[in-house]
Parts: C-alpha cells; structure tokens; sequence
C-alpha cells in the first residue's frame, strides 16, 4: 500500500463538501484529470448521503467511516455506517429504486452513479449493523 | 447555493451558482418553489454554468421542480451544464424531459 487515510465524521449533510474534498485531495498524489477526480467526489457524495439519509434517516450523531487507500495507480475507497443497513442490496442497487419515494427529492441514482463512475462497486452488510462500500478507480489509465 | 432570475419575455431564466447536494437541496428546492409559485411566463431555463458540483440529490430536486412546472404548463429546459455536471445529467436521462440548450 502506498498510502492511506481515514475519516471518520457526523452524518451531517454539510459535511459531505467536506469528505468528498478531502478524498479528493489525497488523491492528488496521482495527478488524475479533472474528470477522474470530479468522479470521484460524485461517487463519495452519493455514498455519504445515502449513509445520512438511508441509514442513520437524518440522526446527525451517526458516524460514517471514510477509508482511502492508494495502491500503484488506483484508488480505493471505503464508506461505512452502523445505520439501519439494507435488506435486499440487489433490488436497492436498481435504478431508480428508493424507498423514500414519498419523498421527491430521492432519485433512487446514487448507486447507479457510484457504479458509472468509478471503476468496481461493491455493497456489502457492515458486520451485523451497518452498511459497507467500496469501490475503485484506477487514475491515469489510459495515458 | 446562490440563486439569480431574470424575466426576458416569456421566459424566466435562473442561474445556479455553488453546490447542489444533500446540505443544500432543501434550500434550493425551497427556492425555486417559490419562484414557481409567482411565475408567469410559459418558459423556464435552468441555467448550470455556474454550478461547480452535483449529486444525484439535484437530479431529485429537478424532477421536482419539473413535476410542478408541467402542471401549470411551463416549459423547463437546461442551459450550460458544467462538464461534470452533464455527465450525471446524462446518465439520468433527464435531458429526455427537459432538454439541454446551449
């Protein structure tokens, strides 16, 4: 591993521009473009608010646990809660699918997202509470 | 979240300028509610260029606004979106319903 950090905080919303900043920056050691690294902070936005609007349902005294870790040229990035967790994760990592549709502001995207721009998506339970994601992205590939 | 209207004829133009995501969707949503409720033109541009950063939060909150703009019979389109910002609009498919102008 050639580098590592984590980030524990508040589920509150305002601290979103704050973890995606932060992943961002440490990412920076591997020069990515513009595009890579506004990828990156869409798919860490989209993981921190589901963690405060899903699973901790807007208690803002839930921790979330941002670990990233550069290994050659790609990063890894890992989101956690100790929230309500997610009983059917396939049916959830459905387009569109919410379980907040009463609510409009929910697009039901934020997986989709996470998958389209990074490289791997993987959700899984967070031990017996919570929930765990993790996903990649290799930076500079294609130069 | 800062935001700016201006009336030219029978379209109303409003600029986005900062972030849209969970911290400030509700008082953007607020926002441009209420400039959908003393709206009366037939057209409303949704101008992005100033928009440095969106999650799928503000696809929700577009839709949103959408909904209530078709009721009363008012056109929404999208002006400029920033690289970054098109690209998740893109991925929604929401330029289907609102289409993207330059």
């Amino acid at each position: 591993m050639d580098n590592f950090m984590n980030l524990n905080i508040f589920a509150k919303s305002q601290n979103e521009a704050f973890a995606r900043s932060v992943v961002a920056a440490f990412c920076a050691s591997l020069n990515p473009t513009i595009d890579e690294i506004n990828d990156i902070k869409t798919a860490v936005s989209e993981a921190v608010t589901n963690c405060i609007v899903h699973a901790y349902d807007h208690n803002d005294e839930g921790l979330i646990s941002i670990t990233a870790k550069l290994i050659g040229n790609v990063v890894h990035i890992a989101i956690a809660d100790e929230g309500v967790g997610i009983e059917d994760i396939e049916k959830a990592r459905q387009p569109f699918f919410t379980t907040r549709s009463d609510d409009e502001d929910r697009s039901g995207l934020g997986f989709t997202v996470m998958e389209t721009f990074m490289d791997t998506l993987e959700v899984k339970p967070n031990g017996e509470k919570g929930l765990v994601v993790t996903m990649s992205k290799a930076i500079n590939s294609d130069k | 979240m800062k935001i700016i209207h201006k009336a030219v004829g029978s379209t109303l133009y409003v600029g986005l300028c900062g972030e849209l995501d969970e911290s400030t969707s509700f008082t953007t949503r607020a926002a441009l509610d209420k400039l959908i409720e003393d709206l009366d033109k037939t057209k409303l541009v949704l101008d992005m260029s100033a928009l440095k950063f969106m999650d799928s939060t503000g696809i929700g909150v577009l839709l949103g606004r959408y909904k209530k703009l078709k009721a009363r019979g008012v056109t929404m389109l999208i002006a400029s979106p920033t690289p970054t910002v098109d690209k998740l609009l893109s991925l929604s498919g929401i330029y289907e319903i609102m289409p993207k102008i330059v």
